[in-house]
């Protein structure tokens, strides 16, 4: 079923929006498209069972929630001197072909109705562009979002042979909002041929938030596309992260982790289509689960006809702390090609008893030795930070938690 | 080995399933369905008013209800036209519910079951048997020692007659209710046949009963009840085998299967289906265990050009447990989906479940599974674990479990492979002088192992058998 479009949006909003930017001709017509497009359009979907739906997102208010004459922002950006990072909207006048042959190359902005609602009305996110054979290393995005609705898109291209490492940290800023907010977030990485790209991302909203986050990486030969995905914030997240494994020898890496608490709800995908030969994928999602807090996985490993060779894992791990709260889990195999190796693991429990039982026989307090034990819990997504203060922060955060 | 294998081995197995008899018939119902047919089925089987009644209601919900077509991957159903189907068809047998002494069956039943080496199998390992012909038990025959300790088994018919009180009870009403499903209100429409098995209180059964299902004419339905009540600390294994030839006409099987497990009861259900490729086997399997029972679903499937099937257990009462037991064999045409299903409604709950599939020749299988642990399921465990195997680029292989788990203390874990045929594992086997086919057929039978040692060994062997020929259809 598709959402009503909310009263408040028309064709004059989103010529207002792309005026005010100063917007070329093929932008407004794009953004215009995708308004056209949510007639039709379906909310994402999300996973059934007999009787249960496990993410409500009919239930959102988008009348309410979305407010798109007055968004607001307030980020900055950091990086080294051989790469573009620019806000998206300043990227135009320089690069403004290059982001007219890329914009939603990679994510189909009409892939659902939440996607073609931010391709109409997003005013923020920001534009990278790596030139070939360029080594960048930290690039830093933060961004507060300080408005009733915030729409931001975010582009990402690497030449030939370039790396790129990037943080993108979002929080609610100072300013005074009452009520609920919504948060959209899309983000495309065109990943050209033997580059690498982490992109690491953190998501640390208030608690009124709804945020709603896809992010797409098509993956050129021997390119690597690395997420790493951190999901603290928000009263409800639904977060998807996919990677298009196009080029010969391509790889990707998507690390997950969220911990949940009081009562909010995580929907947290990740998902991988093998379309070419030699493609390696690995799939991590870590997450804990406290008061009652609800998170909902879905992992897809797709393997095509053609993708020849093709190694595919997939390990999903969800703590529980509290007995109020729930875990869903739904890690999937869709194997075209036999020519593949592919496995997947799921679990759902505590801290085991026998390491909280050794510690505290060590005379470590029991709530100090469980918030260790979870904190242990992540390291291996933590291991695989490259931005230094990314890892810090998300440290800070799980031990912010914990307290 | 043994003179019983040898003779099973003997039987070429795929001469077994592969013949057809003409039909017969005393009685055939029109093709489609309305209220009309059902009640000449129920006035045919001269049932009481309240299983009309629940007959009528189940139509009517079947007729609210779409067909499901949303499930992602699932088999396509289009072709799946119930009013192309003759939904009942009772052969010509003198004696309603079917003789009790296989000398009595007419010569052209007792043939195909013969073929189907049934009575070879009664002699020798079952404490009792059924076999239905169509949609009407033609055979139903229990070992005297059991019929003394007041074991049950009888055709669900008779049973309606001669055991209303329980069958009213217990059909179709708290375990399988018609609104599940599309299918299941089919079924509690124009059910036929099937069997009624009642173990009683701390009596165990020592030995497997038995049911043979056949479908014998081109574009019929077949739709038998099976209802077993398991009183507490009984004991009871039933085994089904499904066939039918094959016709260019679809078929349709939509058995509906209830299971009650008692206090301390341990109930196996096994089945071993080989319709043949032109069927839909669409069915609804579940059981209610309740203390510290146990239920076991052990099934191969095989045949059938579509199946979806997830037997189900409902774990009630503390300290219950399930164990599943899958393996699908997709080939040519075939869309097997298929998997488990456990609800951990209690605490101390604990479920196996191991699925095993291979596909080949552009064959498709699909583990679809759901374990749901409710709230207050405190210490309970579920292990899932599916492997598959592929031969070959055209077919397929998905894994679709799901996990809803709402309490903390508990241990849950999925764990699935995919992979094809081991080069080094047939290597191997070619050096120790195995040529090609022969390796790949004790590589497969390795990889079912699992399965084929939970069952009785003519299951066994006909199970191996038929993986063989599977195999031979590809290599050769």
């Amino acid at each position: 079923m598709s959402a009503q479009l909310p009263a408040n949006l028309s064709e004059e909003t989103v010529r207002e929006i792309s005026d005010a930017r100063d917007e070329p001709e093929w932008l407004l017509e794009a953004r215009l498209e995708a308004l056209e497009a949510l007639d039709t359009l379906e909310l994402p979907d999300v996973i059934q069972t007999p009787g249960r739906r496990w993410t409500n997102l009919e239930a959102l208010d988008f009348e309410s929630l979305v407010d798109p004459l007055n968004q607001s922002d307030e980020t900055t950006r950091e990086a080294p001197d051989d790469v573009v990072v620019l806000p998206f909207t300043e990227a135009l006048d320089e690069y403004g072909d290059l982001i007219e042959e890329r914009f939603g190359s990679v994510l189909d902005l009409e892939t659902n109705y939440l996607t073609a609602l931010s391709a109409a009305l997003f005013t923020t996110g920001t534009f990278i562009y790596v030139p070939e054979d360029v080594n960048a290393e930290d690039v830093k995005i933060r961004a507060e979002m300080n408005s009733r609705s915030l729409f931001s898109h975010t582009l990402v291209v690497t030449e030939k042979s370039s790396s790129v490492t990037i943080l993108e940290g979002t929080e609610s800023g100072d300013a005074d909002v009452e009520g609920e907010r919504y948060f959209s977030n899309l983000v495309e990485i065109d990943a050209g041929e033997n580059s690498y790209v982490q992109y690491g991302s953190l998501q640390n909203l208030d608690e009124d938030t709804y945020t709603y986050s896809l992010k797409r990486g098509d993956a050129g030969t021997y390119s690597t596309i690395n997420w790493i995905e951190g999901n603290l914030g928000s009263r409800l997240t639904r977060s998807d992260i996919e990677t298009e494994l196009n080029g010969d020898a391509s790889e990707t890496k998507i690390v997950g982790a969220f911990f949940g608490h009081n009562d909010q709800h995580l929907d947290v995908n990740a998902r991988v289509w093998h379309k070419a030969e030699n493609t390696t994928a690995d799939l991590v999602t870590r997450g804990v689960l406290d008061d009652h807090a609800r998170s909902v996985y879905e992992g897809v490993q797709d393997v095509g006809r053609d993708a020849w060779s093709t190694n595919s894992y997939q390990r999903e791990n969800t703590l529980m702390l509290s007995d109020e709260s729930e875990a869903d889990a739904s890690p999937k195999l869709i194997i075209n090609n036999h020519d593949t190796e592919a496995s997947h693991a799921a679990t759902v429990g505590q801290v085991d008893k026998e390491d909280l039982f050794y510690m505290v026989s060590r005379s470590i307090p029991e709530e100090t030795a469980r918030n260790m034990l979870v904190e242990g819990f992540f390291v291996p997504v933590l291991e695989e930070i490259e931005v230094d203060e990314f890892r810090e922060d998300l440290e800070e955060l799980i031990a912010a938690r914990l307290d | 080995m043994s003179s019983d294998q040898d003779h099973l081995k003997e039987t070429d197995t795929e001469a077994r399933f592969e013949f057809k008899k003409e039909q017969k018939a005393a009685f055939a119902a029109e093709k489609g369905l309305n209220e009309e047919t059902i009640r000449v089925i129920s006035e045919d089987k001269d049932e009481p008013e309240w299983m009309l009644e629940r007959r009528l209601r189940a139509l009517k919900q079947y007729q609210k209800m779409p067909m499901p077509t949303d499930w992602p991957g699932q088999p396509d159903l289009s072709e799946v036209d119930v009013d192309e189907i003759v939904p009942y068809i009772r052969p010509d047998v003198e004696v309603r519910g079917g003789v009790d002494d296989w000398r009595d069956l007419p010569d052209d039943i007792k043939d195909t079951f013969d073929k189907l080496g049934i009575p070879e199998a009664e002699k020798n390992a079952l404490s009792g048997v059924g076999a239905q012909y169509e949609s009407e038990v033609v055979y139903q025959n229990m070992q005297e020692r059991w019929e003394e300790k007041g074991v049950v088994f009888m055709n669900m018919d008779q049973a309606v007659q001669e055991h209303e009180d329980i069958v009213k009870e217990y059909f179709m009403t708290k375990c399988v209710p018609p609104s599940d499903n599309k299918f299941a209100a089919l079924h509690g429409a124009i059910w036929s046949g099937g069997s009624f098995v009642y173990v009683p209180e701390d009596t165990t059964v020592d030995m497997p009963v038995q049911a043979y299902f056949r479908m014998n004419s081109e574009g019929m339905g077949q739709f038998e009840h099976t209802l077993i009540v398991a009183e507490k600390g009984s004991e009871v294994h039933y085994i089904e085998g499904c066939s039918a030839p094959k016709y260019s006409a679809f078929n349709l099987h939509s058995g509906g299967v209830e299971v009650f497990v008692g206090e301390d009861a341990h109930v196996q259900y096994s089945t071993v289906q080989n319709w043949s490729k032109n069927t839909y086997n669409l069915n609804t399997k579940r059981a209610i265990v309740e203390k510290n029972g146990r239920m076991e679903w052990i099934s191969g499937s095989m045949g059938s050009k579509a199946t979806m099937l997830y037997p189900a257990s409902i774990l009630k009462g503390r300290g219950a447990s399930d164990n599943h037991i899958t393996i699908a064999f997709a080939g040519e045409g075939q869309n097997i989906d298929t998997g488990a299903k456990v609800y951990h409604n209690a605490p101390d709950t604990k479920s196996t479940i191991e699925s095993k599939s291979i596909s080949k020749d552009g064959g498709r299988t699909n583990y679809r599974g759901l374990v749901h642990i409710a709230n207050g399921a405190t210490n309970s465990s579920t292990a899932v674990e599916c492997d598959a195997l592929m031969f070959d680029n055209e077919s397929t292989s998905d894994t679709m479990p799901y996990m809803e788990i709402n309490e903390s203390t508990v241990d849950v874990a999925h764990e699935a492979t995919v992979g094809k045929i081991g080069d080094e594992d047939i290597f191997y086997l070619q050096s120790r002088g195995l040529d090609d086919d022969d390796a790949k057929q004790m590589i497969v039978s390795g990889f079912i192992e699992p399965i084929t040692e939970e069952l009785p060994i003519e299951y066994a062997v006909e199970l191996n058998r038929l993986v063989e020929l599977e195999m031979e259809g590809s290599l050769g």
